[in-house]
């Protein structure tokens, strides 16, 4: 498709000039804790748990999704291959639902390591990253390919 | 009269105009709201879908994320939109949010129908999914409200164009219509045609149906006025003429009048009241009859009145009328039927007319000279016998016819004036010598009619016709001294001599006229009917001759004539038959004489010499040398028969004259002296030899032999029939052959019967034989055969 392509090519560009030579076209994945007892998600339940509308595991546990608004790329990059929304867009989405309170963003991790603690502390914790950054402890439950 | 305002014009037609305003605008009203209403329906859907589009993409969060607070937030917004009436938002079944505006419970049932506006919302992630909906009902009762008010303002709208249009129809009526129909209405009512106004013609009309309208009331006018002025004319001139004719009814001399169908006279003028007498009164009887005027024969006038009424047409008549002061008028009235039990009737006097034609009658039937009837007059006269005859009031009546016999005479010799007195003097002793109720008439020169009534045939009428002639035998005197002349008279008896009415008694009085004539010494006869049929014998006869003449029946039969000297034939003598169609052959002397009578004997005559002449030519031919002799009439000489005629027919049919012989009597010498010696002069110069026929019965005048140079003499056969036996006939035609020898003219004998009388003839010196001895006349076929006998029969007289 003609848009993806063009889009593809802005993401590279965007990735070049942003990170400076970082692996902007890796596959990313979708990983949760080893204990929490889910082996995959459907992109059905990564966006819903993701976007407030079920935080619930289909363990019945409750999903804790966590951002990673310290790389923006990788946030631009997850939303976009999982939505197709840029980050503005997430962002004025939440905008209106945290108006209600009634669901909240998924929790901003102030860094990687600290995400990545969240993950681990938590087992409805869900979050993302690149494939080759995942540490082992986190089991992938679903891919997203570029 | 103006009109009531509810028939004006401008009422009736506001009133239409008005009427189909309100229709009109009623009707599109109601069309408008009914199409407003759909658009304002479809708007309104419109503009609340364009509504939620603005709210879907919160709409869309809210469902997706099954956020009840914000799409409650949104419901409100919704409904801040006063078209709403309801907004509900369901994520799918579950109803995040539902918000409803409060209203009256009346348009609520009434929004109760109302079909909410539904749209489905899509998760704003994936646009495939759908996430829940939005239900929307509109609030009807807004857009009715706008369709209400939106009527309001088209109907006022309305009404005002409505009052405009019939403000301006009305004020457009009433400058361009009524008020110049009201003009010239106006005008009509004070307008005198006859003074010759007119309509004006109003401003800005000149074209218009107004204008023609105007033109035409105009146009109607003239013809009005003028035919006024024609029939006012036309009364003029009836009256003048009335007045002309009642001039000339009063001034005419004719007498004219009206009388109603029972005679009441009506009306006269004063020409009438002079005429028929009336007195002279101021006031006129009311109850006047023409019937009481003075007429001799009032019940004449009543058939005439009577007749008119009938027949219903003008009738006619000459009425006597009695007046006091003299003699009777004539008056002549006409009578013309004008009206029902109405007749116009004129008189004049014709009392001169009537004298004049009494007087003019009168001059018709009488004979100017002696004042006794004429022809006309005799014959009148007659009729009325005839007529009172056959009524058996007279048992008849005698005609005679009287002559003079020899007045023409008389007036050669004395003159007319003579013959008049004579003749006034005849009627005078006519008149004397029979009674007043017989008639005297003269119808002729020398012509008298006597008609005596009653008087009985053979009693005394050949004694009063005796006396009657007696007294016209005595003797006139003329110039003092005394004539007689002969009178005859022919009678004839009403009714038993006639059988063809006044007309056969005339002809029948005329015979007897003309036999009394005749007869010498005889002075009246009676008619006998063998008269009549004598004279209807020789009428038939010359009927006959004249056919005969005309379609030439006759023929020539040849006696020989016999030359003693030289023993031969010498010739012939023609003699003319009439071979009649019926009656076969004719003799000579039963035609002869009545063609001598007629004239016819010229033709006859004619045709003798030219038969004559065609044998004698034939004879030549045959190389025979004989004579021929005709008969020639005393009538034919001396113009009949002229010499140049008898030259031209010899050298037309190539005969000799020498060979015809003209035989003429001694009557011819006798007549007419000069003309007659003429003829035979002329005759024989030019070598026709001519005999002188029955010489010695009549007078034989010697002188004549010697004045008239004839060639022969033929002795008539009563001498020569009896010279055998009788001497003095022998010494008669002894001594005439020996006077004929001296005077060197030979001598014919005729009637030679026997050879007796050939030897006594041959013996006294007679050259010529001719008669029953030798032949018959014979006709031309058989006269060779005769000619072949003569010779023995000569020889007989010979040998003896």
């Amino acid at each position: 498709m003609k848009t993806r392509h063009g889009l593809r090519r802005l993401l590279i560009i965007t990735l070049l000039l942003g990170l400076g030579g970082a692996r902007a076209d890796g596959a990313l994945v979708v990983v949760m804790s080893g204990a929490s007892g889910v082996d995959s998600l459907t992109r059905e339940e990564v966006i819903n748990i993701f976007l407030g509308r079920f935080r619930q595991l289909p363990s019945g546990q409750a999903a804790l999704p966590v951002d990673q608004p310290e790389d923006p790329a990788l946030l631009a990059d997850f939303y976009q291959r999982l939505v197709n929304k840029k980050p503005a867009e997430i962002r004025a989405y939440w905008s209106r639902l945290v108006f209600s309170g009634k669901t909240a963003p998924p929790r901003q991790a102030k860094s990687h390591e600290e995400g990545l603690k969240w993950l681990s502390d938590n087992p409805g914790a869900v979050g993302y990253m690149r494939s080759d950054a995942r540490p082992s402890q986190l089991k992938v439950v679903f891919t997203l390919g570029p | 009269m103006p009109p009531s305002w509810h028939s004006s014009i401008l009422f009736r037609t506001g009133l239409v105009l008005v009427a189909v305003f309100v229709l009109l605008g009623a009707l599109t009203v109601a069309l408008n709201l009914k199409y407003d209403r759909i658009q304002a329906e479809a708007a309104s859907k419109l503009r609340l879908s364009q509504l939620l589009d603005t709210v879907e993409s919160t709409a869309s969060v809210a469902c997706f994320a099954g956020d009840e607070v914000l799409a409650a937030e949104l419901a409100s917004g919704l409904l801040r939109n006063s078209e709403v009436l309801s907004v509900v938002i369901q994520a799918g079944e579950l109803e995040l949010a539902s918000r409803r505006r409060s209203q009256d419970p009346v348009e609520a049932s009434a929004d109760a129908n109302a079909t909410p506006l539904v749209r489905e919302v899509f998760s704003p992630f994936t646009p495939e999914t759908r996430v829940g909906r939005i239900l929307l009902t509109p609030n009807l009762s807004v857009i009715r409200e706008a369709m209400h008010q939106e009527a309001h303002v088209a109907m006022v709208q309305m009404a005002l164009q409505l009052l405009l249009v019939a403000l301006a129809v009305a004020a457009a009526m009433l400058l361009r219509i009524i008020r110049p129909i009201k003009a010239i209405s106006d005008g009509l009512h004070g307008m005198d045609a006859t003074r010759g106004e007119r309509l004006p013609l109003p401003a800005g009309h000149r074209r218009s149906e107004i204008g023609r309208l105007v033109t035409d009331v105009n146009l109607m006018a003239d013809r009005l006025v003028k035919a006024l002025d024609e029939e006012r004319g036309l009364r003029i001139q009836r009256e003048i003429d009335e007045r002309r004719y009642h001039a000339i009814f009063k001034n005419a001399e004719t007498g004219i009048f009206i009388i109603d169908n029972e005679g009441i006279l009506t009306s006269w003028n004063p020409a009438f009241a002079r005429l028929a007498r009336l007195p002279v009164v101021d006031e006129p009887p009311t109850e006047l009859s023409i019937f009481c005027l003075g007429w001799k024969e009032p019940a004449r006038l009543a058939e005439v009145l009577l007749g008119c009424l009938s027949n219903h047409r003008s009738t006619a008549a000459d009425l006597p009328f009695r007046t006091p002061e003299g003699p009777d008028r004539w008056l002549s009235m006409v009578l013309t039927p004008i009206a029902e039990q109405s007749i116009q009737g004129v008189i004049h006097d014709v009392t001169q007319h009537k004298e004049a034609e009494r007087s003019a009658r009168q001059m018709a039937v009488t004979d100017s000279l002696t004042g006794v009837a004429n022809p006309l007059g005799l014959e009148q006269r007659m009729q009325e016998l005839t007529l009172a005859c056959d009524l058996r009031q007279h048992e008849g009546f005698a005609l005679i016819l009287i002559s003079f016999d020899d007045f023409r005479r008389i007036l050669d010799g004395f003159g007319p004036a003579t013959g008049d007195e004579i003749l006034k003097e005849a009627t005078r002793r006519l008149s004397r010598s029979v009674k007043s109720t017989d008639v005297v008439a003269r119808i002729g020169a020398d012509q008298f009619a006597l008609v005596l009534v009653d008087l009985q045939r053979d009693l005394d009428a050949e004694r009063v016709a005796a006396r009657i002639l007696q007294g016209l035998h005595q003797h006139y005197f003329v110039a003092g001294s005394p004539l007689r002349l002969h009178v005859s008279a022919g009678i004839a008896f009403y009714p038993q001599d006639t059988d063809a009415g006044i007309p056969g008694l005339m002809q029948h009085a005329g015979l007897a006229l003309s036999h009394a004539k005749a007869s010498n010494g005889s002075d009246v006869r009676f008619f006998d009917p063998n008269l009549a049929k004598i004279a209807e014998h020789r009428r038939r006869l010359e009927y006959d001759l004249r056919r005969a003449v005309r379609e030439k029946q006759f023929v020539l039969f040849f006696q020989p004539i016999v030359d003693l000297k030289h023993n031969r034939l010498a010739g012939a003598e023609a003699l003319i038959r009439w071979q009649h169609p019926e009656r076969g052959l004719v003799p000579p002397d039963e035609f002869i004489p009545l063609a001598e009578e007629t004239g016819l004997i010229t033709d006859m005559g004619l045709w003798v010499v030219e038969e004559a002449g065609r044998q004698l030519a034939a004879w030549r031919r045959e190389g025979k040398t004989l004579s021929l002799s005709v008969n020639v009439s005393a009538c034919q000489i001396p113009d009949g028969l002229p010499p140049d005629i008898l030259l031209d027919l010899a050298s037309r049919l190539d005969f000799t004259p020498a060979s015809l012989a003209l035989e003429i009597t001694e009557g011819v010498l006798l007549s007419d002296l000069g003309g007659a010696q003429t003829w035979l002069e002329a005759v024989r110069a030019n070598g026709f030899p001519v005999y002188l026929d029955d010489f010695g019965t009549g007078y034989s005048s010697l002188s004549y032999l010697k004045r008239f140079s004839v060639d022969r003499l033929k002795v008539d056969k009563s001498f020569v029939r009896d010279i055998n036996t009788n001497v003095g006939d022998q010494a008669l035609v002894e001594a005439v052959t020996a006077m004929a020898r001296s005077f060197e003219i030979e001598v014919v004998a005729e009637g030679v019967e026997d050879a007796g009388h050939v030897r006594l003839l041959r013996r006294m010196g007679c050259r010529y034989a001719q008669g029953y001895y030798f032949s018959r006349p014979v006709p031309i076929e058989s006269f060779p055969d005769v000619g072949e006998r003569i010779p023995e029969l000569l020889l007989t007289t010979l040998e003896s």
